[in-house]
């Protein structure tokens, strides 16, 4: 492992001196702006209240008559419980709640968005990073180094997942000062409340957004892995990446008609959103957060060792 | 070269190895030894193994059986020591189109450690690329490309050269740059070269050695000289009645000879049987007005010992 860093040295040139690297950074970009100008131009912006904390109050009151009113639901009541200790908090405290797209907003929800474009990019990264070789028969002069294939594929597999790092970085940098230009900067310093068993707490909106990106990436992880198995198993990138990304687009329509069934809880694609147990309610209710990441654990230990034996085992014929 | 090689270790020993692939025999039992400094050729019609034998040396493919070793090293169990000592361009040098010439060189140079960028420069020159080395590959001629190819296969200093089908697709001034970096290498830097080829008269011009691959299995390993004077030689005569000169030998002497025109006949004999045939003819009043004598070729040697075979 000692020349490693070359590897990824020569990975990444590979990845970043393709003219796809830069179309794709084009798009990316392009995907932020056309998301902030959309969600700029398109919704009124409303107009700032000098009597929030009597507004705020109001809302309270309301929302208590409300949930008396349809005492039973645990899961509504829990939600207008955590909408009443925000107000209290905000009232309390002084802070006064940003109506509207602000800068971290803007953050946050263009998240799942553009990771999933991410997603597909790291997808045709890894897919063109294997196949390739095969198709041009650059593999027969990569493969006859003193350099063993497992470290090749390593150094392949590790290179994509760095690009999908550089892309979250770009993603952040990028929708920040977007944020920032279009809805002002004043918006950075904004709070961020959450709730948390009856007590709110201010946190971080950088950790906020960056666990988000996190949560948003283990679906990506699995299916770059995934394509990168299609890619060795087969040696043809058109295929895995038509592969990968149809799985990955169809998944959610499928888990939702198998919702019913017992095993679809085995289902990959029903553990790789884990955001159904941070917020929101489980697709089964025996799932726990464990669960899932004992069959995500699973998944991806049978991708890396099928892709790893057929990209070391075989017979390089092309 | 082959002389003083003998009393060398060989830098290539096969060991009985075998390759077979769905129960079909691909390769046969193959062993021999390469040694320093020689060129050794693989001839065999298409489909006899020469690529399969030569993938198998670099690692590529896995045999079925035997073992293979450079400069000591087996191929299966020791591959990193083995394949250091290996340059290789299998079939066309493939080349990555998007990087540069340097970018490229530089790639394959962070895969061995030790390889300085004076040493890629170096190449660079050797190969007369130092030019366009910063232009992308895509916009390089297939004989720069082939040539890049050699300077990836050389940056290491590899004590054993392997080229399948090298002059594929080169120009006259290619195949001459190439033949003379081969000979140059095995002479001077006392490299091994193993070619593959189709073109037999490529591997009579660059080949020390030549073993033939037919069907899975070595047929013969020679020298190239040994190889081309075992067979018969040729006469062509320019004769006044070429027809009646070929009855004449066929009457007098048994030998088929051919009459391709009316004035010129070619008779297949033994060096030492030239002067019989012309005593025949010139007592038969045949007249006589030019005698040569035609080496067998490559080609023709290895038509006989292949049964015949088209080699494409």
């Amino acid at each position: 492992m000692s020349n490693f860093f070359g590897l990824l040295q020569n990975e990444n040139m590979k990845i970043y001196r393709r003219s796809s690297a830069k179309v794709m950074l084009i798009i990316m970009l392009g995907l932020i702006l056309a998301a902030g100008l959309i969600i700029k131009f398109s919704g009124d912006q409303p107009k700032d209240d000098p009597h929030w904390k009597q507004t705020l109050a109001q809302e309270n009151k309301e929302l208590n008559k409300q949930m008396v009113s349809i005492k039973g639901n645990k899961q509504v009541t829990e939600s207008f419980k955590k909408e009443i200790a925000i107000n209290e908090y905000r009232i309390e405290h002084n802070l006064k709640p940003q109506k509207g797209e602000t800068l971290w907003k803007f953050v946050d929800d263009t998240a799942s968005g553009l990771i999933m474009v991410i997603s597909i990019f790291t997808i045709i990264v890894v897919s063109t990073s294997i196949a390739s070789e095969f198709d041009t028969g650059t593999i027969k002069l990569l493969l006859t180094r003193p350099i063993y294939r497992t470290e090749i594929l390593l150094s392949k597999y590790v290179s994509a997942l760095l690009f999908t790092v550089a892309c979250l970085i770009t993603l952040f940098i990028a929708s920040w000062l977007l944020g920032g230009i279009l809805y002002g900067f004043g918006g950075a310093g904004e709070a961020h409340l959450l709730y948390d068993n009856g007590t709110v707490y201010q946190s971080s909106w950088t950790i906020d957004v960056w666990k988000n990106y996190l949560l948003n990436c283990v679906s990506l992880f699995m299916m770059v892995t995934f394509a990168a198995l299609i890619a060795s198993m087969f040696r043809n990138g058109g295929l895995a990446i038509g592969l990968s990304i149809f799985t990955m687009m169809a998944s959610s329509i499928v888990i939702t008609f198998l919702q019913k069934f017992d095993w679809v809880k085995y289902v990959l694609f029903a553990n790789t959103d884990l955001t159904q147990y941070t917020a929101g309610t489980p697709l089964r209710e025996e799932m726990t957060l464990g669960f899932s990441l004992t069959v995500l654990a699973v998944y991806y230990v049978i991708f890396v060792l099928v892709g790893w034996a057929f990209f070391t085992r075989r017979d390089i014929k092309a | 070269m082959s002389n003083n090689a003998e009393a060398n270790k060989p830098s290539v020993r096969l060991e009985h190895v075998s390759k077979r692939i769905g129960g079909k025999t691909i390769i046969d039992d193959l062993s021999f030894d390469i040694y320093s400094g020689e060129v050794f050729g693989f001839l065999g019609p298409n489909g006899a193994g020469k690529t399969t034998t030569i993938r198998m040396i670099v690692g590529l493919m896995r045999m079925s059986q035997g073992n293979i070793y450079i400069q000591g090293h087996s191929i299966k169990g020791e591959f990193k020591k083995a394949i250091r000592q290996v340059g290789a361009i299998v079939e066309n040098p493939e080349m990555y189109k998007f990087l540069t010439g340097y970018q490229n060189l530089l790639h394959y140079a962070r895969m061995i450690p030790g390889i300085s960028k004076d040493r890629i420069m170096e190449v660079v020159k050797l190969v007369e690329l130092q030019d366009r080395i910063h232009e992308k590959v895509k916009r390089y001629s297939l004989g720069m490309r082939q040539r890049l190819g050699v300077a990836q296969a050389l940056l290491h200093h590899p004590s054993v050269l392997i080229l399948d089908e090298p002059t594929n697709g080169l120009d006259p001034q290619g195949i001459h740059d190439l033949r003379n970096y081969m000979h140059k290498l095995s002479r001077e830097e006392n490299v091994s070269v193993i070619v593959s080829s189709h073109l037999l008269t490529e591997m009579q011009l660059m080949c020390d050695r030549i073993g033939i691959l037919q069907k899975g299995k070595l047929i013969g390993v020679e020298t190239v000289s040994e190889f081309i004077e075992k067979g018969a030689a040729k006469v062509r005569m320019q004769v006044d009645d070429a027809r009646l000169a070929a009855q004449i030998v066929k009457d007098k002497l048994s030998i088929d000879a051919a009459a391709p025109d009316e004035t010129t006949i070619e008779v297949p004999v033994d060096h030492d049987k030239i002067p019989v045939v012309i005593d025949t003819l010139v007592i038969s009043k045949i007249k006589i007005y030019s005698v040569i004598t035609v080496a067998k070729s490559l080609e023709d040697r290895f038509l006989e010992v292949t049964g015949g075979k088209s080699v494409e």
